[in-house]
């Protein structure tokens, strides 16, 4: 159980690196625009990205991405260190086909993976919330991605107060299969938690009233300059 | 096993967001009155997904939670709970591709939750611990076979189906062990929730899984050449098209083919949505003039 809840502790830390990111992310020029044109236009630019294997057109995008963020102030270094992981991975398992194809295929999926990477990076979860409840996505399925990621942090902390709780009634070094077992019945525990929680927050939730997607949807100057920037790109990967 | 964008091309991405949403679909009609407690459980089972187990040899893995979700929501419930899974680590931690999604949705929340369930209620009267380790065993093998699949069969990726499947299928047969074990432990503890099902749904569902890889060949086949062409060219024959039609051949001039082929999709979904909405108020019409 120590060797479990150490690595648990270990993970929190690299978890809430994580998690935390892109909410005390310093604002940026793409943090205020709209959230609906920021999402299309991060779906048309990985449209872009993933539809082609013209090395020039994905460098393009790619150069094109990369200097809208440095323009808006996003870290460029911190864009990369988040998206490099997987690229370099197909990049390896590829090395055996072709060394061009190989390039150009782990580049696409590079660009992709930054043009997500900067709508995460620059936009609210609850203003995507917004957003996809704008374009019909279904109010349950939202409504319960929006409660997921309010709970996540004191589902957590749950989850380590089990762990610590357990850990701290135990008296002689335990092997791998009382490890094993008592790990299973610490998230046994820690489901049946979390079950309880979800009646009393939903109970909570019908005594206030539900949430309610508002939202001033005001297309403002901001937005009009990124679309142009946008256009600018799509049409110059369109020429190329 | 979450598809990053630039994986599969967007014949088979469209195919698997088409079943996916088809599913969802099904489950969001079945759970529609529940979202608050469910959003709770996905919560759970993201946290869970955090949890390292430690492996002798100084590794260790983490498990999905498909078949777990599947187990103690109901294939519906938890087929939804993944979904939220899976979309909250596309759009906060861009952990699976924008074009991807509908795969991977695909596998980790339809085939990983509803084969792990009925896995689990088949094998439940012999032994529930038996049935929820071989539900979580089997059910994450499964996803990565299908994921292999659909890489396998995607233009993109130059690696065939003879590589890509026997490649996922045996790494996660292994690592399956692992999240079968965590599936039982758990399991043993929490008693699952009782699930009344129809029977038409899981008729469907079930139809559509296991037609999912003929789905995605005729998806690469409509990429490659149509059926009546190639028995036209094979008799020789030549023929003059009477009418071309609005967008011929699914092709847009100086769009890429694969672009222009999904412009055509959605602007065809939505003339037959528009076709479709426009007769059903013309009956509710007629129908309140009677």
């Amino acid at each position: 159980m120590y060797e479990l809840t150490e690595k648990i502790l270990k993970e929190s830390v690299k978890y809430f690196q994580n998690f935390f990111i892109h909410e005390y992310y310093k604002k940026s020029f793409l943090h205020f625009v709209d959230v609906r044109i920021k999402f299309l236009t991060a779906l048309i630019f990985v449209m872009l990205a993933v539809t082609t294997f013209n090395f020039e057109k994905v460098l393009f995008l790619l150069f094109s991405i990369l200097a809208i963020a440095k323009a808006a102030g996003i870290d460029i270094k911190n864009l990369i260190r988040r998206s490099y992981l997987f690229p370099a991975f197909s990049f390896i398992v590829l090395i055996p086909t072709n060394l061009s194809y190989a390039a150009i295929f782990s580049l696409r999926v590079f660009t992709a993976i930054i043009i997500l990477q900067l709508l995460v990076i620059t936009t609210p979860f609850n203003e995507i919330c917004a957003a996809l409840r704008y374009f019909k996505f279904p109010r349950s399925l939202v409504e319960s991605m929006w409660i997921s990621y309010r709970y996540i942090l004191s589902l957590f902390f749950d989850l380590l107060t089990t762990l610590i709780a357990r850990e701290s009634r135990r008296v002689s070094k335990i092997g791998y299969l009382d490890v094993w077992k008592k790990g299973g019945k610490a998230v046994g525990t820690f489901f049946l938690k979390s079950i309880e929680k979800s009646e009393k927050v939903e109970l909570a939730i019908l005594a206030r009233g539900k949430a309610v997607w508002k939202k001033d949807w005001k297309i403002k100057s901001n937005d009009l300059v990124f679309l142009a920037i946008v256009a600018f790109v799509v049409f110059w990967w369109w020429l190329i | 096993m979450h598809i990053p964008d630039g994986f599969l091309d967007l014949y088979i991405a469209t195919t698997m967001f088409l079943l996916s949403f088809i599913v969802v679909g099904i489950s969001i009609l079945k759970v529609k009155a529940i979202p608050q407690k469910f959003g709770i459980i996905a919560a759970a089972i993201f946290v869970a997904q955090m949890l390292d187990w430690p492996i002798p040899g100084g590794t260790s893995a983490h498990f999905m939670g498909g078949s777990l979700a599947g187990i103690l929501l109901g294939p519906y419930a938890g087929c939804l709970a993944m979904t939220t899974v899976l979309l909250i680590q596309t759009l906060v931690f861009a952990d699976g591709g924008l074009t991807a999604i509908g795969a991977n949705v695909w596998n980790m929340a339809v085939v990983n939750v509803f084969l792990g369930y009925w896995i689990y209620k088949g094998f439940e009267r012999f032994n529930r611990k038996l049935a929820a380790f071989l539900a979580g065993w089997l059910g994450v093998t499964a996803a990565a076979i299908f994921c292999g699949i659909e890489i396998g069969l995607s233009k993109y990726f130059v690696y065939g189906l003879t590589i890509t499947v026997p490649i996922m299928a045996i790494w996660h047969a292994v690592l399956g062990i692992v999240e079968g074990t965590i599936t039982a432990s758990v399991a043993s503890v929490v008693k699952p929730v009782e699930v009344v099902q129809s029977k038409t749904s899981i008729a469907l569902i079930a139809t559509l899984i296991a037609l999912t890889p003929l789905f995605a060949y005729a998806a690469e086949l409509v990429g490659y050449r149509e059926p009546l062409d190639f028995v036209a060219d094979k008799l020789e024959l030549e023929g003059e098209m009477i009418y071309k039609g609005i967008i011929p051949e699914y092709t847009i001039p100086g769009l890429d083919p694969y672009f222009s082929a999904l412009i055509s999709a959605i602007i065809g979904t939505f003339v037959v949505f528009s076709i479709v909405k426009l007769c059903m108020n013309l009956q509710k019409k007629y129908s309140k003039s009677l």
